[in-house]
């Protein structure tokens, strides 16, 4: 990534080869693309998980936080379980979730953009403004304090994730919509009187919905982390064994004072370079497609926009 | 005068959104099912008496719109209400543990704003060097470390070297000063330290885009045709310029700061708002609960508007 | 602002810092006292669990309670063979009828304010807690169950009357779990119908009169306490002791080993092994704690009654693997648990006829067979034509439910029963349980856990039908076994006594509204410096008695 920049890239000559951009961005960047083949692998993983998981899930085989040998690699977990086999499921809760939440705030996310900035006016104004609402509202604690009012559930962490989670992409995504409506096309369009439904689903989404993937890699990242942070404080579903639950599972059981590292390092090692993977895909895309999206060209509001900042305040 | 027109509707904008904020508050808590009353007449021998005496004492017999405008009453006078667990007034539960997070995180923070604007110039500076590679890579993956996994591994690297819990050591009476402060800084160090490089990562990345933004400028490029040295163009060019959305990207995080210390203050057992938090949703504390959730949110709507003002006071042009 | 006067601004910023924070650490250790001529030293414990409230009425935990054994005078003690031994009071007989109690106290025995503490104090808390039974003093209402009135005919002279005979042991082992308040501070306190008496923060310092005053207290920090030189009895050896609170695990266990503490109430068990080895004696005793898997046993339940039925109760009996939960969970230390009453409990209230029932998965299967459950798509069985598929409300603050709940899980698969996990917090999960209106309708089963009294009445207490929406967590309700509640609290002798609290475990057994799990054990870690720390099935810090902190001292 000499070049390189993760987030600063020159700006696409015009719109008609955007997807061709994206491609050469991706390939300028080997780290953008590392990432990408990360992501590809583990999620490839996660869905082979009950074919390709050394052994069974609740089975114990062999003593508690039995250490690493040839045949767990890995060591075994507080109930002697397979550290390999427990990282396989984990991953594959884990991306659920971060894929179900992201999909449920790119839904509201993409709606209200999609919405405010076709319609203009009025509607605009109040969708922004429970939006603005929404980006004050401190995330992580509100998480908490739903997760913990409805009962830990993997159902209602999705849910609250995702509802937390889509003020930027409607931002990202009202912005966009903004300038293509300007565009001569769609001024053609809709002079030659088509819908509205037409107008945004011939025009205007394909035009934003590279975008919006980029901000979906994003997000992904944000609601994996979250349900890190929610499994850790006991708010996630216990049954269900996400890369967090096992962080969690390994701290209330002491793996640290016993000694038992592997019970512990390698799911915060997984999560971390999921995210990693995520920050350099969802970034080089971001980039490649929204030049705007520079971070100096922005009012001081609008800097939240970046998922950077977004996953910063549940970063802490 | 748009200038004024602009700071009157920051704050406008600000105080209506603290009111949503309360509002907010309040139908999410009264949503919640099994009141707290269930919780405290778990005694033996509770009759339907002492139920409703207790239900009278927290006054969850009333209608909800009652409950509402007695809420908002309270609020204004800073009644937060009773601790359902302790039984103490919530705002002065709440202020003790406000003292006890605040130096954690600003500590914290003060590290990750003075190392996150020395290596993010240094990434931009040095653009497509190793050194950059190796600054934003090693920001990036702090950046993408579990807070609380992060405060795990540095138990492991520093157990029997520095304390792992507490805010000092409470054995200590009537320390004379310095060991008191020495106390007290080896006890705020790591978690300090887990909340300052996850920011670093931050930083550092936000830091590092603003400067090239401003390192592609005409007048940085003219300066350098000047001739003048790079160490001077970074400081009186460069930086002066990037300070601007680093300072109110900074303004902007400080409110998520206070709120996102919880995992770090689990961890590590820091008696602060992080824990109250954690512990009042494990005793379904209600009030204390809603009165930690109004305080972060209101820290986070005040950051707002100070990094709006700050904004405008460093660019006064903007007045959207 | 230029970066060269921004970096010049932090050195000013950073050392103002510096002074916030000594600053507020100052304001925050101001409450303690200066420390006498320190020759015996500071014990420092570390918990997991710590004081909820200083409040007798309001507190819930166990730490809190052995706070107020240190702290308040008490009637009687355990000794170390759990039999009855004085304390406050000195001596006590009944009258010939039963039913007249007379306490003969310490003389010359002062609070901590100086005030003198009398047999006064002990009738007026008792005539209180009579009073607000129904109201504030709930908490204590329990204890004075009986007690018609009490009276002090003079400073040293307790005397209590009680509304039928209760019997001996009875008697006394309500009055070990009494704390005797200081009516010269509480009795302002009172407030309108005994609410005062819950809301009253009883700040530190604390007016008691035990072996040491409570100091200091910062809620889920630290609990500090210094000896009362005033104190009648023998004093303790340590000039403080102090509890200190850890939200982390790891944490605490790594704050002994690098000696930021002297000892641990409770070890994860994980890390007993870790701790032996490094030089720490690691002392696992039986303890009072048992888990518990709950069968709503409720005889009005309206949804799957086939859980009624103790044929289907018997077989999952048999599906439970406590060798294994014993092993994986507890890592050994732990007993297979068997009654109500855990064996450790004292003076042999535990019916030792009473055996754990096998693991044995095939006759569960046989079981459920002959009872005409068959496996239905799924391999679940069916009963009554709904699927045996049930929610096991498991709180989550019981950190041992988890692991275990995964074992039993996957043994119930295999006799056709689907066990699914409903993770709750302990007051939704109870809310949950006696839904709706305390009707116990909503749930099938449930997972938690019981901490034993050394006396049984308590714990027989929570299987009556009397229980319903106060501690019953399985919906039980027998008239028999009532009667015989009842008849244990008057039992003339102990011998007749322990009789019925065997033949009521005997018949909990059989009619299994718990299935009994582990009675896990109380691990206690300490550091080589000192000795006489004393674990006992209750912990080192316990309110059995006043020994282990009173002993301990610097080797």
């Amino acid at each position: 990534m000499s070049e390189a920049s993760l987030f600063v890239e020159a700006p696409p000559e015009g719109g008609k080869s955007r997807r061709g951009f994206v491609l050469r961005t991706i390939r300028r960047q080997p780290a953008a693309l590392a990432g990408a083949l990360f992501l590809l692998a583990m999620t490839v993983t996660a869905i082979l998980a009950p074919w390709i998981a050394p052994y069974p899930l609740h089975e114990q085989v062999g003593p508690v936080f039995g250490h690493p040998s040839w045949q767990h690699l890995l060591g075994l977990d507080d109930g002697g379980i397979d550290m390999v086999t427990l990282l396989i499921w984990g991953l594959r809760v884990s991306l659920v979730v971060g894929f179900a939440a992201t999909l449920v705030s790119m839904v509201i996310g993409g709606t209200v953009g999609l919405v405010a900035g076709y319609f203009g006016g009025g509607t605009d104004t109040v969708l922004m403004r429970i939006t603005d609402y929404f980006l004050v509202i401190p995330d992580v604690p509100l998480m908490i304090v739903v997760a913990a009012i409805w009962g830990p559930s993997l159902f209602h962490i999705i849910i609250v994730i995702g509802i937390l989670l889509w003020t930027s992409t409607a931002r990202v995504v009202r912005a966009q919509v903004k300038s293509v409506r300007e565009r001569v096309y769609v001024k053609r369009a809709r002079a030659l009187g088509a819908g509205h439904a037409r107008i945004v689903v011939r025009h205007v989404l394909p035009q934003v919905a590279p975008l919006l993937i980029a901000s979906t890699v994003l997000t992904i990242a944000v609601a994996i982390f979250d349900e890190t942070a929610l499994a850790f404080l006991g708010l996630s579903d216990p049954s269900a064994i996400s890369l967090g639950k096992l962080i969690e599972n390994a701290a209330e059981r002491a793996a640290i004072s016993t000694g038992a590292w592997w019970a512990i390092v390698p799911p915060g090692v997984l999560v971390a370079a999921l995210i990693l993977a995520c920050s350099l895909v969802g970034g080089a895309l971001e980039d490649a497609l929204n030049p705007r999206l520079r971070v100096a060209h922005l009012s001081a509001r609008s800097f939240r926009l970046r998922t950077l900042v977004g996953r910063g305040k549940g970063a802490v | 005068m748009r200038g004024t027109d602009y700071v009157l509707k920051r704050v406008g904008f600000a105080i209506v959104t603290v009111f949503v904020a309360v509002t907010i508050n309040f139908v999410l808590f009264r949503l919640a099912p099994g009141d707290a009353v269930t919780n405290l007449s778990r005694v033996p021998h509770a009759t339907p008496q002492l139920r409703h005496a207790l239900e009278v004492q927290f006054g969850l017999d009333k209608s909800k719109w009652q409950q509402y405008v007695i809420y908002l009453k309270q609020l204004a006078h800073g009644n937060l209400g009773i601790s359902y667990t302790n039984q103490q007034p919530v705002s002065t539960n709440l202020r003790d543990k406000l003292i006890n997070t605040l130096p954690m995180v600003t500590l914290g923070t003060v590290f990750a704003i003075v190392f996150g604007t020395f290596t993010g110039v240094i990434a931009a500076w040095r653009r497509g060097t190793k050194a950059e590679r190796a600054t934003v890579f090693s920001a990036l993956g702090f950046y993408a470390m579990p807070t609380q996994w992060l405060g795990l591994m540095l138990i492991i690297i520093f157990a029997g070297v520095l304390p792992t819990g507490g805010m000092t050591n409470e054995f200590l009476l009537d320390p004379p000063f310095w060991t008191h402060v020495r106390d007290l800084a080896s006890h705020i160090f790591l978690p300090a330290l887990t909340l300052g490089l996850v920011l670093y990562g931050e930083y550092t990345l936000i830091v590092r885009s603003a400067m090239l933004e401003t390192l592609g400028e005409d007048y940085i490029l003219t300066a350098r045709a000047k001739g003048l040295k790079p160490r001077t163009i970074v400081r009186k060019h460069a930086l002066r310029n990037a300070l601007l959305p680093i300072t109110t990207l900074i303004a902007l995080s400080l409110g998520y700061i206070v709120a996102g210390a919880i995992l770090v203050e689990i961890v590590f057992s820091w008696p602060g708002i992080g824990s109250a938090v954690n512990d009042a949703v494990h005793q379904r504390d209600y009030p204390m609960l809603q009165g930690a959730f109004l305080v972060l949110t209101v820290s986070v709507i005040f950051f707002n508007l100070v990094a709006d003002l700050l904004y405008f006071r460093l660019d006064p042009r903007i007045t959207e | 602002m230029t970066k060269k006067r921004l970096l010049a601004a932090l050195p000013l910023f950073l050392g103002a810092l510096t002074l916030a924070i000594a600053a507020t650490g100052c304001g925050g250790s101001k409450s303690s006292t200066s420390s006498s001529s320190s020759s015996g030293g500071t014990f420092r414990l570390g918990t997991a669990s710590g004081i909820d409230s200083l409040n007798p009425y309001v507190a819930f935990n166990q730490d809190a309670y052995s706070a107020f054994e240190y702290t308040y005078p008490i009637l009687v003690q355990y000794d170390s063979n759990l039999h009855y031994a004085p304390f406050f009071a000195k001596s006590w007989h009944a009258s010939n009828d039963g039913k007249t109690w007379t306490f003969k106290t310490q003389p010359n025995a002062k609070w901590t304010d100086g005030k003198p503490l009398t047999a006064a104090d002990a009738a007026w808390t008792i005539n209180t807690d009579i009073k607000y039974k129904d109201g504030g003093a709930a908490n204590a209402a329990g204890l004075v169950n009986h007690i018609t009135k009490a009276t002090a005919p003079n400073a040293t002279t307790l005397v209590v009357k009680y509304d039928e005979a209760p019997g001996p042991t009875w008697v006394l082992g309500q009055f070990q779990q009494f704390f005797i308040l200081p009516q010269h501070i509480w009795a302002q306190h009172i407030g309108k119908d005994g609410a005062g008496l819950k809301t009253f923060p009883n700040n530190a310092p604390v007016v008691g009169s035990g072996p040491f005053t409570l100091v200091k207290y910062q809620k889920n920090q630290i609990t500090l306490f210094k000896r009362n030189d005033s104190y009648w009895g023998t004093k303790p050896k340590i000039d403080e002791f102090g509890l200190q609170q850890y939200s982390n695990d790891d944490a605490m266990v790594t704050a002994l080993k690098s000696g930021d503490l002297d000892a641990i109430e409770t070890v994860p068990a994980t890390a007993m092994k870790t701790l032996r080895n490094a030089g720490f004696e690691v002392s696992d005793v039986p303890g009072l704690d048992q888990t518990d898997f709950i069968i709503n046993s409720n005889p009005q339940k309206k949804t799957h009654r086939e859980l009624l039925d103790l044929k289907v109760k018997e077989a999952f009996d048999h599906a439970i693997n406590r060798q294994k939960i014993d092993e994986v969970t507890f890592l050994g230390a732990a007993q297979p648990a068997v009654s109500i009453i855990p064996a450790p409990a004292g003076a042999g209230w535990h019916n030792p006829h009473l055996k754990p029932v096998t693991f044995d998965l095939d006759l569960a299967n046989k079981l459920l067979d002959q009872a005409g459950f068959k496996r239905g798509p799924g391999g679940i069985r069916v009963a009554d034509g709904q699927k045996m598929s049930y929610n096991v409300v498991a709180p989550t603050d019981v950190q041992s439910i988890p692991r275990t709940f995964q074992i039993l899980q996957t043994d119930f698969a295999k006799i056709g029963v689907q066990l699914k996990q409903q993770a709750l917090d302990s007051s939704a999960a109870f809310a949950k349980m006696t839904s709706p209106n305390n009707t116990y309708q909503g749930f099938d089963l449930a997972m938690w856990d019981w901490t034993a009294l050394i006396d049984p009445d308590f714990m027989l207490s929570v299987v009556t039908c009397d229980q319903y929406g106060g501690w019953s967590d399985s919906g039980y309700c027998d008239k028999d076994y009532d009667k015989m509640y009842t008849e244990q609290q008057v039992a003339p002798s102990e011998a007749k006594r322990r009789q019925i609290v065997w033949a009521m475990q005997a018949k909990l057994y059989k009619d299994r509204p718990y299935l009994w799990l582990a009675n896990d054990d109380s691990v206690a870690a300490v550091s080589s410096d000192w000795a006489d720390f004393q674990n006992t099935a209750q912990g080192p810090f316990n309110e059995l008695n006043i020994e282990s902190l009173t002993q301990v001292h610097q080797k």
